[in-house]
């Protein structure tokens, strides 16, 4: 095997943007049949390394070779030439495409006539679907036909998938695929790597979740800010010796769970219903406790999220805050009583990316700043420095656009915003999606100052371990219900998701 | 604050992020070398006179566009603005009451926009064009399409000075205080720059995005008047078909002056900026004595090189991400 | 309930506009029925002659005439034209915005045997096809070109403003200045000259820039009234202007006034009134017979200096434009 020539060779790479040296003499070669793995917090340079492959960066010095021989790669088409396929964390799509156009988008075929051979293309995806078997037909409603709106982002990203490996690539970079897709999904996705693995394929996968990468990876190499650590077999290497050669540091607990008194009832809500979405919702926070939400995708916990919040209002229930009665129609409604959402759609509900990190942080807060109509600007700074201080937010001025922040110091601007508040009931819809490991560890520490303090506290979450690590009490929800309450003392892995799946339901029929 | 690590990096942030103010520099520098009577006191303040309509309406739209909407209607609501006005002076004799019944009925029509826009979620493209045509019509209508001439002292708006400084200009800086101030210290501002930057997420944060948008329609509509009564008070005469096309100037002010298009972003003195741009332009090139189709081309080019600049000087600014 | 509000506004509205249009147009058989399809509203000059035509129809008691705003599109024009013969008008006035474009339109008029009358302007192409009733736009720049040869000085910076590109009016103009006056005076130099689209506002940014780029400035000459009298606007107090000639063309309310206080040196008077007195005359005599062979009129285009200028003023206060 040594002899072999790796497919993939990368030498000394090496990336500036101004003010970053993002990547800094980068080495990494994979063979063929090797599912690789690159680990890193974000801000390593693995994102930065997997456009330089794709052709969307330039490296400012380094070569790649491609079996053996040196790539110029200047463009994704030079890239796909070189039977490279790339698979994007958030992939951008066209809702009112169909499933079928979706597989063929800037390459329609056409028939004699010079117009779209329809036809073909309906045949053609539909035979490229039953070959690669990434989707169920359960997911498309209406087949090939379907149009993507219509099915969830995770069959979109399952598209997707089908679609790099039917081209037939050799080299295909996965990043952050699994983060939207719910777990029996994910499952699906693992046993297709490691069959694309066995017919030879090259892959090389990103990830922040430690179990996938375990499960399917042969190397594993890990970066730190832009520079190469270490290359290793997955068998020397396990998830904590990963975990704090990303971090640099040793990371004493996974979660850090404290034991705090839990008091009054401070969020009550009862036979919540908005229709066609979720129904006879019941449940409540108390202060200082952290309440759990699980579930599949789709399963309404973020609709509920939405509701509370005001965005997208309830249709009737009560909602009782501090044992008062409120009507949340709109969210001045919830700023008012005290309730914050931090929405697990950063781009849509969290932040405003163009404008800097002063200004968001400042947006749910302005009343606090403005007397007289006059907006104090030093009160502000003051406000926002402190908070960027105590949450340890990395970002060069407190004037940076917040677009160019990474993902973790992002998720960190968007619960600052609430923070400034000190609002006391704080929902946060998947609040560690897709920031690195160590980010998420400092998010939980903020969970549980904020638990101390007081505050109610509601977690949605799709990755069952910071579930079962940080939350005293589960909700598990099914198709718009509330189906099952869990205490800490009975939590268990499988238990939860036999409800999230229905399989209850499934025994009852 | 953290401050930027090296000066090198510290001076490069500055040059980008003022990218325009250079421009407008360089094209100063360049046309007082072109002509000896450009930098005189007179041809400067003459330049200022000339640009103040066309800026004053430009950082209506400014706010407009930051916020992600638009208005077509300025020509056709201003030239309604300003015979009102002209008709209420030639009544009453009333300058103040002339300048008030001017900016009230932009502010009046420009409700209309706002509530279409607000309210019936009507595309703001479609609903200042439909209010252009009304506009127009309106006005055509009132005046029988015959210019209103004898306006007698109506002329001190446009035409008078306070002190040595024109008045339209006096206005021109008075918007501009205005304008800077609300989007830098009211909460206006921050809704304003929230709602095009990501409706959704401004919304999310409990800004009131419907009172936002026809707030700042009503803010518009009260510049837009001003320059009505201003322009009709230069040209020292009621031209009911006056402001054909001023839209698409004043829109092209607010993008020269780094006024984002797709929205969240956009400064009051920018604009002031783009206003000089394209009035520095023009008066360099009449000085000059260039052709006119070729003054054309020219400033389209100007116009295009200097958004690419602009552009180009941002977009490096942009660290990757991560 | 916002839907149904909307579509009873609109219900409304549509329902108020034809009782207006019945209102204003009585059905009566034995009445001509003429269509005037003016180039624009929005033209101060346009508006005049349609508001004049209005007014002398309304004289004829046997005539009645319906005005459409070509809102200077060749399309809405164009289509004014087909909606006549289709709606059978006994007779069409039309005012073209471009006599190219609806050339092929009054051929139709033409062929469907409906009588039309062209005016301000004619078409000279169609000239023998169709009636008209014009002023020479030649002859409304040359009259004030011949009086300015012996006026402007020897040696004389001027400056020129021109109509839009390509307007048939502004060219013709500006060829009649070209060969009454600057082939005569070769020692005159042009130090400026731009287009100012007709409009005011345009040529005082113009005529700023020029004030501040010249140390003199003897003439200014206008291809309309509306650019002269944005000229004389800004130099109006400043007194090293005082001697400045002023020529402009059509004889507006404004031109009357700035010529009767000296500052505009000559204009030539289109006499809007003029035209609809000949249209309106010339359409009744078609219609009753009286006219039977295809005839081309024309008004006249006096010029207007300090000395005739009561005739200008006159003609306005009777419109009111002049108090």
């Amino acid at each position: 095997m040594s002899q072999e020539i790796p497919i993939i060779e990368l030498h000394n790479i090496s990336k500036k943007f101004p003010g970053v040296k993002a990547l800094d003499n980068m080495t990494l070669s994979a063979r063929e049949g090797e599912v690789h793995s690159i680990c890193g917090e974000n801000g390593a340079g693995k994102s930065t390394l997997m456009k330089i492959i794709n052709g969307i960066y330039k490296p400012d010095s380094g070569e790649i070779k491609i079996g053996g021989e040196v790539a110029k790669i200047n463009s994704p088409l030079d890239a796909k030439s070189y039977g490279i396929a790339m698979v994007y964390q958030e992939c951008a799509y066209v809702p009112e495409m169909t499933v079928a156009e979706s597989m063929f988008v800037g390459s329609l075929p056409l028939n004699r006539i010079g117009t779209v051979d329809w036809k073909y293309v309906y045949e053609h995806a539909q035979y490229l679907l039953d070959k690669e078997q990434m989707i169920k037909p359960s997911q498309l409603p209406h087949g090939i036909k379907t149009k993507l709106k219509d099915v969830s982002l995770a069959t979109v990203q399952l598209l997707e998938i089908t679609k790099a490996i039917s081209k037939d690539a050799k080299i295909i970079i996965m990043d952050e695929p699994t983060s939207s897709l719910p777990n029996v999904e994910t499952e699906l996705l693992l046993e297709k790597i490691i069959e694309l693995k066995k017919r030879g394929k090259c892959i090389l996968y990103i990830s922040h979740k430690m179990d996938e990468i375990f499960k399917i990876s042969d190397t594993i190499t890990i970066f730190r800010d832009g520079q190469h650590i270490t290359t290793k077999p997955a068998s020397d290497l396990n998830i904590d010796s990963v975990v704090s050669l990303m971090v640099g540091r040793e990371l004493v607990n996974d979660y850090p769970k404290e034991k705090i008194q839990i008091g009054d009832i401070k969020l009550n809500v009862r036979d919540l219903h908005k229709k066609g979405v979720f129904k006879n919702i019941n449940f409540n926070v108390k202060a200082g406790e952290i309440v759990g939400f699980a579930g599949l995708v789709g399963a309404g916990r973020t609709e509920v999220a939405l509701a509370l919040s005001g965005v997208d209002p309830y249709d009737d229930g009560v909602v009782e805050v501090d044992g008062h009665q409120v009507t949340i129609k709109n969210v001045p409604d919830s700023i008012r009583n005290n309730i914050a959402m931090v929405s697990e759609d950063r781009r849509k509900y969290g932040l405003v990316t163009v404008r800097n990190v002063r200004e968001n942080m400042a947006l749910p807060n302005l009343d606090k700043f403005i007397r007289n109509g006059h907006l104090h600007r030093k009160e502000e700074i003051d406000a926002v420095n402190e908070k960027c201080d105590s949450m340890r937010i990395k970002t060069p001025t407190i004037e940076t656009v917040t677009k160019n922040l990474s993902g973790g110091n992002q998720q960190k601007v968007v619960l600052a915003k609430w923070l400034i508040r000190a609002g006391s009931i704080m929902i946060l819809d998947e609040p560690t999606r897709g920031i690195d490991v160590g980010a998420k560890f400092e998010i939980y520490k903020l969970m549980v100052s904020m638990a101390k303090e007081g505050k109610a506290i509601v977690m949605i979450s799709s990755e069952m371990p910071e579930l079962l690590g940080m939350c005293d009490r589960l909700y598990v929800m099914h198709e718009g219900e509330i189906v099952k309450e869990f205490d800490r003392s009975e939590f268990s892995q499988e238990k939860i998701m036999h409800y999230a799946a229905g399989a209850h339901n499934f025994t009852r029929k | 604050m953290k401050t930027l690590t090296n000066r090198f990096e510290r001076v490069k942030y500055i040059a980008v992020k003022n990218s325009i103010y250079l421009i407008l520099g360089v094209i100063f520098i360049i046309s007082s070398l072109l002509n000896e009577n450009f930098l005189t006191v007179l041809n400067l303040r003459n330049v200022l006179r000339q640009i103040s309509v066309i800026t004053i309406l430009a950082f209506g739209e400014t706010l407009l566009i930051i916020a992600g909407m638009i208005d077509l209607s300025v020509g056709a609501v201003f030239a309604v603005a300003g015979i009102l006005s002209i008709t209420v002076f030639k009544i009453t004799g009333s300058l103040l009451l002339a300048l008030i019944v001017g900016i009230l009925s932009g502010v009046v029509l420009n409700i209309i926009s706002g509530m279409l826009v607000s309210y019936f979620k009507t595309p703001p493209f479609i609903a200042t064009l439909a209010l252009m045509t009304i506009a127009r019509g309106f006005v055509l209508l009132i005046t029988k399409g015959q210019n209103i001439y004898q306006i007698g002292r109506f002329v001190e708006f446009g035409q008078g000075s306070i002190g040595f400084i024109p008045t339209p200009v006096v206005f021109m800086f008075l918007m501009l205080i205005v304008t800077w101030y609300i989007l830098n210290h009211t909460r206006l501002g921050r809704a304003i720059y929230a709602i095009g930057g990501n409706e959704e997420a401004a919304m999310a944060s409990g800004i009131q995005v419907a009172k936002t948008k026809f707030i700042v329609y009503v803010i518009n509509g009260a510049f837009v008047g001003l320059a009505g009564v201003l322009f009709m008070s230069r040209v020292n005469a009621g031209l009911p078909n006056a402001g054909i096309g001023f839209e698409l100037e004043a829109l092209t002010v607010a993008i020269i002056g780094g006024t984002s298009f797709s929205g969240g972003i956009g400064t009051a003195a920018g604009t002031l900026a783009g206003g000089f741009i394209v009035g520095l332009l023009n008066n360099i090139m009449n000085l000059v004595g260039v052709n006119s189709y070729v003054q054309q081309i020219i400033k389209g080019v100007i116009i295009a090189l200097a958004v690419i600049f602009d552009m180009a000087a941002k977009n490096r600014r942009a660290r990757p991400e991560e | 309930m916002k839907k149904v509000l909307i579509l009873m506004l609109a219900v409304l509205l549509i329902s108020s506009s034809v009782v207006f249009a019945a209102g204003s147009s009585e059905q009566e058989d034995d009445v001509f029925k003429v269509a005037y399809i003016a180039r624009a509203q929005g033209d101060s000059f346009a508006s005049w002659l349609a508001n004049s035509i209005q007014q002398e129809m309304d004289k004829y008691p046997d005539m009645e005439v319906d005005i459409m705003d070509g809102q200077a599109s060749d399309e809405k024009v164009n289509s004014f034209i087909e909606n006549s013969i289709t709606n059978q008008y006994d007779l069409i006035i039309l005012q073209p915005n471009n006599g190219e474009a609806q050339t092929p339109y009054v051929l139709q008029v033409v062929a469907a045997g409906i009588p039309i009358i062209l005016t301000n302007p004619r078409i000279p192409d169609l000239m023998g096809t169709t009636y008209s009733v014009d002023a020479d736009p030649y002859e409304q720049g040359a009259v004030n070109a011949r009086y300015a040869v012996d006026l402007v000085p020897q040696n004389a910076k001027v400056v020129v403003l021109n109509g839009p590109a390509g307007n048939m009016h502004s060219t013709a103009r500006e060829l009649a200045w070209d060969k009454e006056f600057f082939a005569k005076r070769p020692d005159v130099t042009i130090v400026g000259e731009q287009i100012a689209h007709w409009n005011k506002d345009e040529a005082m940014s113009f005529m700023e820039d020029w004030v501040q780029a010249n140390d003199k400035i003897d003439a200014v000459i206008s291809m309309n009234d509306n650019m002269a009298a944005g000229a004389l606007e800004v130099v109006k107090d400043n007194p090293k202007y005082d001697d400045l000639l002023v020529f402009g063309v059509d004889g507006t309310a404004e031109a009357a006034l700035l010529i009767e206080e000296g500052r505009l040196t000559s204009t030539s008077f289109q006499n809007a009134y003029e035209l609809a007195i000949k249209n309106a005359k010339l359409a009744h005599d078609i219609l009753t017979g009286e006219v039977t062979d295809l005839v081309d009129t024309d008004i006249d285009c006096p010029l207007i200096t300090k000395e005739n200028v009561e005739l200008l003023m006159d003609a306005h206060r009777a419109t009111g434009a002049i108090q």
